[in-house]
């Protein structure tokens, strides 16, 4: 049967489909005309987005639109984009709440619209070129959310990112190219039969766009220099526009499937070392990005809904985290956190660290259910989910590092207000697993006894604080290698393709 | 032409753009100068767009458009339209990256005029 058969042709469904992605670009001219009318916009997209994402869970709109004929744009609206999708739209939502009261720079929330639009494309795409055009857009805007404020090192990170962006994309081009070669189609459907040449080149691109492995190092220093908002857009958002093509691949072509899961555990333990090494707030909270991208590539199948519990609660954590007075790991024990600052940041990290009844307690049994089945590939059966276990041990570790009872004495009363941004998130890691994304999840769990679940969470907590405990102090920062200069970066996508190419060449 | 045996010159051409390819990642990898990496760059565009024009041509040279003075050829001659409408807007954005590229080196030369990554990299660091 051809795949072009499956395709549901519904004109109504994918009018809505099409006026959906179109909306927050016409937003954003809107907007330049009439600045008073940004911030209602930008609350109509991300309603409109979170519509989206339900009505792609539950199925309510065709899954699959083909515009402009066989060799045209391909829009998968599917279980895979709705999760990302809600991701996107509730860190967007957090992002205008926490600026809503605040004089922002005047192009902020135009770029804001921008980035959305992009986000959005670059999610239900499913075809090479579209999804080059929608990681450019995302790209060119997070640049120049970057650049705002147009001082110094702002302006070398925002650089730094356009430019690695830009030339992984040349080599995403050059194997679109030769896909079309070898199939005469854009489509991802055809990557299963194109040459290891052409999806190495791919996926090379895709790891830096996903802030994986060695491809990801761009992002200590640029979430230790752009400011909160920013972080959290590029954690929770940009991150979903190189996920969403990663999870498509690697649901398409099932030879790639070890290959990603070796990659993931890899990027896994990077960043968990970097991590627990940190000396800095944001620095470790990019590290630990690196190590949990991994981790969703692990088992592509259930990446949907870790990447959705990863990047709500590190977006939190990023707006939390600038209304701290510290930003040093050094100091941290010895800071007093009211609960309007502690209360998110607690919760946020434990749903990363895996404590029920959050949202990242969830994403990691599912990790660890869909690890559980026959074994595939070369590890043993009982290897893979022990490695995994252990990686979540290690991540507990990490963010061990933050935890901190919070109170409230005479020291924190003149601390910042609370982050309203952070509080919508958190809330959305509690109260999503009564949502439909969630609610299966929760009865399989249960089904399959839960007591067994929340005993080993217990335990994973228990281990990770100890093993921060038993993790050498001191200066651990200096003896670890600094791989994140400009040429250390080209050197190391060009260190990764070549990798890729040998790995997959057949 | 007549000389070169068409597919031997197919094969040919996509070798020297590969090689064009790989000639701007050297630069971009290897040059410490900021505005030549991103010149490096370029080139990188250049062979990538050539390539796609190279795989539009293997049907054919003629231009894909019908303006209706000559009657609908028999030949199947026709280059490829899909491969060429696709890298059109890779050269768009390709030139606009471009241009914001060296707006922000602008930027940066008042910070060190002599661009070196290497000097301007220590911006990031704590």
């Amino acid at each position: 049967m051809s795949p072009l058969s499956l395709v549901s042709w519904n004109p109504s469904g994918s009018l809505l489909t099409v006026a959906w992605l179109l909306l927050p670009f016409l937003a954003a001219f809107l907007a330049a005309l009439v600045p008073r009318l940004a911030r209602p916009l930008i609350l109509l997209v991300v309603a409109t987005t979170l519509a989206m994402a339900l009505a792609a869970w539950q199925g309510w709109l065709p899954a699959d639109l083909l515009l402009l004929g066989p060799l045209g744009v391909r829009l998968q609206l599917d279980p895979l984009a709705s999760p990302l999708l809600l991701l996107t739209g509730l860190v967007h939502g957090a992002v205008l709440l926490e600026g809503w009261g605040r004089e922002l720079e005047k192009p902020f929330l135009l770029l804001l619209l921008l980035l959305q639009g992009g986000i959005h494309s670059a999610i239900v795409a499913s075809d090479l070129i579209s999804i080059y055009v929608a990681q450019e857009v995302v790209g060119i805007s997070t640049f120049l959310l970057l650049v705002q404020g147009n001082r110094a090192p702002q302006l070398w990170i925002g650089l730094r990112y356009l430019l690695i962006g830009n030339s992984v994309m040349l080599l995403y081009l050059l194997g679109a190219a030769l896909v079309y070669r070898e199939q005469g189609s854009f489509a991802l459907a055809g990557l299963e039969r194109s040459s290891g040449m052409a999806l190495a080149l791919l996926l090379l691109a895709l790891f830096t766009k996903a802030e994986v492995f060695i491809s990801g190092l761009w992002l200590p220093r640029t979430n230790a220099v752009a400011p909160a908002a920013v972080s959290a857009l590029i954690s929770g958002g940009v991150v979903c526009a190189g996920l969403a093509p990663l999870l498509r691949i690697a649901a398409t072509v099932e030879s790639a499937g070890s290959l990603l899961r070796w990659i993931g555990l890899a990027s896994a333990l990077l960043g968990l070392i970097f991590a627990l090494a940190e000396r800095r707030v944001a620095r470790l909270l990019a590290w630990s990005t690196i190590s949990q991208m991994g981790m969703v590539l692990v088992v592509p199948a259930v990446g949907g809904l870790y990447a959705l519990a990863h990047g709500l609660a590190k977006a939190a954590l990023f707006l939390v985290c600038e209304r701290l007075p510290a930003v040093s790991l050094d100091g941290w024990r010895s800071q007093a956190f009211p609960w309007r600052h502690g209360a998110p940041l607690l919760l946020a990290s434990l749903s990363i660290a895996g404590a029920p009844p959050l949202l990242g307690f969830l994403a990691k049994e599912q990790l660890g259910l869909a690890l559980s089945g026959p074994p595939a590939g070369l590890l043993p059966g009982a290897a893979l989910p022990a490695a995994v276990l252990l990686l979540s041990v290690g991540t507990a570790a990490v963010y061990a590092r933050l935890w901190r009872l919070p109170g409230n004495d005479a020291a924190t009363a003149q601390a910042q207000p609370g982050s309203p941004g952070a509080l919508l998130l958190v809330a959305a890691l509690l109260l999503l697993n009564l949502s439909p994304w969630a609610l299966e999840g929760w009865r399989t769990l249960v089904a399959q006894g839960s007591s067994e679940a929340l005993l080993k969470s217990a335990g994973l907590l228990l281990a990770g604080l100890g093993l921060q405990r038993l993790w050498p102090k001191g200066p651990d920062g200096a003896r670890l290698p600094d791989l994140e200069g400009l040429d250390d970066l080209l050197g190391g996508a060009v260190l990764v393709g070549a990798a890729l190419v040998l790995l997959l060449g057949r | 032409m007549a000389i070169i045996d068409a597919i031997d010159g197919f094969r040919l051409m996509e070798a020297l753009m590969l090689l064009t390819v790989f000639t701007g990642l050297v630069g971009l990898l290897f040059r410490r100068n900021l505005f030549l990496k991103v010149m490096g760059m370029d080139v990188m565009g250049t062979g990538v767009i050539s390539f796609f024009v190279l795989v539009a041509a293997r049907s054919g040279f003629r231009t894909p458009i019908l303006d209706g003075t000559v009657a609908f050829p028999g030949g199947n001659d026709w280059a490829d339209p899909i491969p060429q409408a696709v890298i059109l807007t890779a050269v768009v954005i390709g030139l606009s990256i471009q241009a914001l590229l060296l707006v922000a080196i602008t930027r940066l030369a008042s910070v060190d005029p002599s661009l070196d990554g290497g000097q301007l990299d220590q911006l990031g660091r704590d």
